[in-house]
């Protein structure tokens, strides 16, 4: 029995608490979705994007948590290492159309 | 107004003024934002002003066709970038020398939103219409002039251009130069710092117990260390300077935590109210950090912060924007700017005058601007008080570079 | 929270805590990035709120996986996501910037 598995209330486990708290940062990524799709510039996009993906960092690693999953970490730590290169790279190209850094 | 967006009207405006004074010799400039775009406007009103062309005629080419969907908006984007255009050719004519831009006529215009325009030959058919419809009798084309991301354009309509009765060259500029900024000496010492540190990165994800472990991550640290030491450091790393920077900058965490945390929660409290009181304006404050990894600290302290974000950071120049005067008036007091220093040259350099006692800021929007927004540098032109591009980028590549 | 002891009673206590400050200040972040008229606004709410968000929500995996459990992972994480975001949110606040986009003000009718 892990840590995650100790009794929080009324028969649910910190684990169940920590699910429901990932769906929360899910239902606020698709809220996020909406300024992604709407724009109206480019730059508004990249950094819904941006919002989203840390979103999604935080949401695996609670997911590792949650399920016991340790090597969710590692996907994490690499999402979030392409969610920085992601913003940086479109910032760049869209300032000096393909130049390169 | 002596410039018109408009080709038709201004052709009129330009028969009623000026025929007959000079013989009538003007320029197409086919227009795209660009680098260089800046520069070639600049290059090119320089020689209207020496005499060589007496009408500057700025054409953005259309690559869709009129009554597309979203064409409206592509239509309203050129406008802007032929506005944009007009008004530096407007503002170089006005800093030449005496009377001699006085003569110029500057006229912009977009062209070839009739049909669908699918090669060199049909952009140098468009130019040359234009060109003989307005008594032009010259081209210059922008070095980087890439309609449409078409990077391969240039060359081949640089020689359908050739085959027509027009002059044709490309105006002698260069992009903002890219000079080995990034690069900095490669020495043994900075070579260890970033092969130490990359192996150990490596072990706290990997297992330092497990021997294949131990080759791939001297082989990946090695990669790393050869690429990038070059650029990660720009001095070496010395004792004991740098672990005293260590030390000072794990002080300096938790004080920012604090400030992070406490000027959040005034932002919430602004963003979830309904009336959304905010009162956004762009400032400028000058600071006195080192370039490089300090002014780096301090661009991203001051973005972490809530409130104000680093827009820009042209030399010691940090271009912010802020959010409730509130923060503004915190960066005016230059807590994080202390701060930095403390944890770079330590607590003696940490009382510097705040940039209010120094008159080191200005606001640059609303009610109580006290200098003007420099938003016509966009597009990589030239700032308008000097021509510092390269400082200026120096500078950018170290905050971003993180 | 039986045989938790006061120890663990404390580290759920503080998980709890920690997840519900994470969500809250993403829903900040979101209501921001959502309502604020002009990107340079929307970009300070998605690098600082979301940045104290995802700070939370790490912080509180690293409690409940434990130090033994690869929470030092999660540490690593929560140290990077805030040397990067306001990194990130720069570079995009000065691509704006160099677009020629103009920042909102009092009285701009463009939301």
């Amino acid at each position: 029995m892990t840590f995650v598995d100790a009794t929080l209330a009324a028969g649910y486990t910190v684990s169940d608490f920590l699910l429901l708290a990932a769906a929360g940062f899910t239902v606020l990524a698709i809220g996020m979705l909406y300024r992604a799709v709407k724009g109206p510039t480019m730059q508004d996009r990249v950094l819904a994007v941006n919002v989203l993906g840390t979103n999604t960092v935080v949401i695996l690693a609670i997911l590792a948590a949650a399920l016991s999953e340790p090597t969710f970490l590692d996907i994490a730590l690499v999402y979030a290492l392409l969610n920085f290169l992601m913003a940086i790279a479109i910032s760049k190209f869209t300032v000096e159309r393909g130049g390169v850094l | 107004m002596w410039w018109v967006t408009d080709a038709t009207v201004a052709a009129e405006a330009g028969g009623s003024d000026e025929t007959g004074s000079e013989p009538q010799s003007a320029v197409v400039v086919p227009v795209e934002p660009s680098p260089t775009l800046r520069a070639t406007v600049s290059h090119v009103v320089e020689a209207a002003v020496d005499g060589e062309f007496s009408a500057i005629h700025f054409v953005e080419i259309a690559s869709w066709r009129d009554g597309d969907p979203g064409s409206d908006d592509r239509t309203a984007e050129a406008r802007r970038v032929l506005e944009r255009v007009v008004a530096w050719a407007e503002a170089d004519l006005d800093d030449a020398d005496g009377d001699a831009g006085d003569g110029v006529t500057v006229v912009s215009a977009l062209i070839g939103a009739e049909g669908y325009l699918f090669g060199p030959e049909d952009y140098v058919e468009v130019l040359a219409g234009y060109a003989e419809e307005h008594g032009a009798d010259a081209v210059v084309l922008d070095p980087e002039y890439t309609p449409v991301g078409n990077t391969t354009l240039l060359q081949p309509l640089e020689f359908a251009l050739s085959n027509t009765s027009l002059d044709v060259r490309t105006a002698p500029v260069g992009r903002p130069t890219r000079p080995e900024r990034l690069r900095s000496e490669a020495t043994g010492v900075r070579f260890a710092a970033m092969f130490g540190l990359s192996l150990a990165f490596y072990f706290v994800l990997g297992d330092p117990l497990y021997w294949f472990d131990w080759a791939t991550g001297v082989a990946t640290a090695a990669i790393v260390s050869i690429t990038l030491s070059r650029i990660s450091f720009d001095a070496d790393p010395a004792v004991p300077r740098t672990p005293l920077r260590l030390v000072r900058g794990a002080i300096y965490v938790p004080v920012l935590l604090y400030e992070i945390l406490v000027a959040n929660l005034v932002v919430a409290r602004v963003i979830l109210d309904p009336r959304l009181p905010i009162d956004p304006t762009m400032n400028r404050v000058r600071v006195i950090v080192g370039s490089g990894l300090p002014l780096m600290t301090l661009a991203n302290s001051i973005t972490l912060t809530p409130g104000t974000l680093t827009v820009r950071a042209r030399d010691s120049d940090l271009y912010v924007h802020s959010l409730l005067p509130w923060a503004r008036e915190g960066l005016f007091d230059g807590s994080l700017e202390r701060w930095t220093r403390f944890v770079y040259y330590g607590r003696s350099a940490a009382r510097p005058p705040t940039p209010r006692e120094r008159d080191d800021y200005a606001i640059l929007q609303g009610p109580d601007a006290t200098e003007e927004l420099p938003i016509a540098a966009g597009d990589g032109g030239a700032v308008p008080d000097g021509r510092d591009d390269d400082a200026t980028d120096v500078a950018e590549e170290e905050v971003t570079d993180a | 929270m039986d045989s938790l002891g006061t120890v663990g009673t404390l580290r759920v206590g503080l998980i709890v805590a920690f997840t519900l400050l994470g969500l809250f200040f993403s829903f900040v972040s979101m209501t921001g990035v959502l309502r604020l008229p002009d990107v340079y606004s929307r970009a300070h709410t998605a690098s600082q709120a979301d940045t104290l968000g995802a700070g939370f929500g790490l912080a509180a995996v690293a409690l409940a996986v434990g130090w033994e459990g690869a929470g030092f992972k999660s540490v690593l994480l929560l140290f990077f996501i805030f040397v990067t975001n306001p990194t990130a949110a720069h570079a995009i606040a000065r691509a704006a910037f160099e677009e020629g986009i103009v920042p909102w003000t009092e009285g701009d009718d463009r939301r």
